[in-house]
């Protein structure tokens, strides 16, 4: 609901000022984005890698082997590629800064900036859940169903934001 | 859990043909194409179907095992599972509560307040989720 509010306020200033959009979002960089959209889309596949292993009720690793990863390699992975992918918005960012499109400068920067930022401070929320599942897999001596319940909801999170930014990308990279 | 796949099916089936015999008879009507009522109907119909197949998914690598709602005989008891555990009551919610009330005093009067609001927004939320594997409830 919070993001269909978002793409509305986006929908509804590009019909009102099309060349405004035509010319700013000319600026946006499509191969960097395109890279951190497949970052964060395998982020959300080692996601529901980590949702198997805790679904085994394995929390550690039994091997070097990807196979044989438990949990908390997995999420350790998926906190990496999220984190990249927050990186890559952050320095996205500052160079759309420095050629022009600021958060107060126009409909278009403002628009941007609402919509894929807010998206980032979920991004950054799942970060700081997955951390917290993490640590309750390293608390307990038995990982149990409750610690794979957590597991399983936050990947649920992981999974919708990641949703949220596929449609993101398509209408504001491809669309444009 | 096959009734529950059955009665999603039906409605897809619904949807789909009242999307499609909407579209038709706008168009036989001599209207131009709506598409707020199509797309609603059709993505009805998407999505019916889509909670039929998941569900048939979970089904199957349930083996197939009936639900109390498939079963006659079943008393309501059945139907009431143990759905997780909830604390009794706990300090931590109204912890996290002042702590975010805070930060958004910060956004509201001055950006400085948030850097103090921080520290205890971290301590409650990881309260909070480490309540029960702590001390007497370690596990």
């Amino acid at each position: 609901m919070f993001f269909a509010g978002l793409f509305a306020i986006y929908f509804t200033l590009r019909a009102a000022v099309p060349e405004m959009w035509a010319e700013d979002s000319a600026l946006l960089n499509f191969p960097f984005s395109l890279t951190n959209t497949i970052i964060l889309v395998s982020s959300s596949v080692t996601a529901q890698f980590g949702v198997f292993a805790a679904e085994r009720l394995q929390s550690r690793a039994t091997g070097w082997k990807p196979s044989q990863w438990g949990m908390v390699e997995w999420f350790f992975l998926t906190y990496v590629l999220g984190a990249i992918f927050v990186t890559g918005q952050v320095y996205e960012y500052a160079m759309l800064v420095s050629e022009g499109i600021t958060f107060n400068g126009n409909a278009y920067g403002t628009a941007f900036y609402l919509t894929t930022g807010f998206h980032g401070l979920h991004v950054t929320g799942g970060l700081i859940a997955f951390l917290l599942v993490i640590g309750r897999a390293f608390a307990v001596k038995n990982f149990g169903h409750k610690e794979a319940t957590s597991a399983i909801v936050v990947s649920y999170y992981w999974h919708f934001v990641d949703v949220v930014w596929i449609g993101l990308f398509l209408v504001i990279y491809v669309l444009r | 859990m096959k009734n529950n796949i059955v009665i999603l099916l039906v409605l897809g089936a619904y949807f789909l043909l009242s999307g499609v015999a909407y579209i038709v008879w706008n168009h036989l009507a001599g209207n131009e194409f709506e598409a707020t009522g199509s797309l609603g109907l059709l993505l009805s119909a998407v999505l019916a179907a889509f909670i039929a197949f998941f569900l048939n998914m979970v089904n199957r690598s349930q083996g197939g095992i009936l639900l109390p709602e498939d079963m006659p005989t079943a008393d309501i008891d059945d139907a009431d599972p143990n759905i997780g555990h909830f604390a009794p009551w706990s300090w931590w919610p109204l912890v996290l509560g002042f702590s975010v009330g805070l930060a958004f005093l910060g956004l509201a009067v001055g950006f400085w307040i948030i850097f103090l609001a921080i520290p205890f927004v971290l301590v409650a939320i990881t309260g909070w989720t480490y309540e029960y594997y702590r001390g007497n409830f370690g596990h």
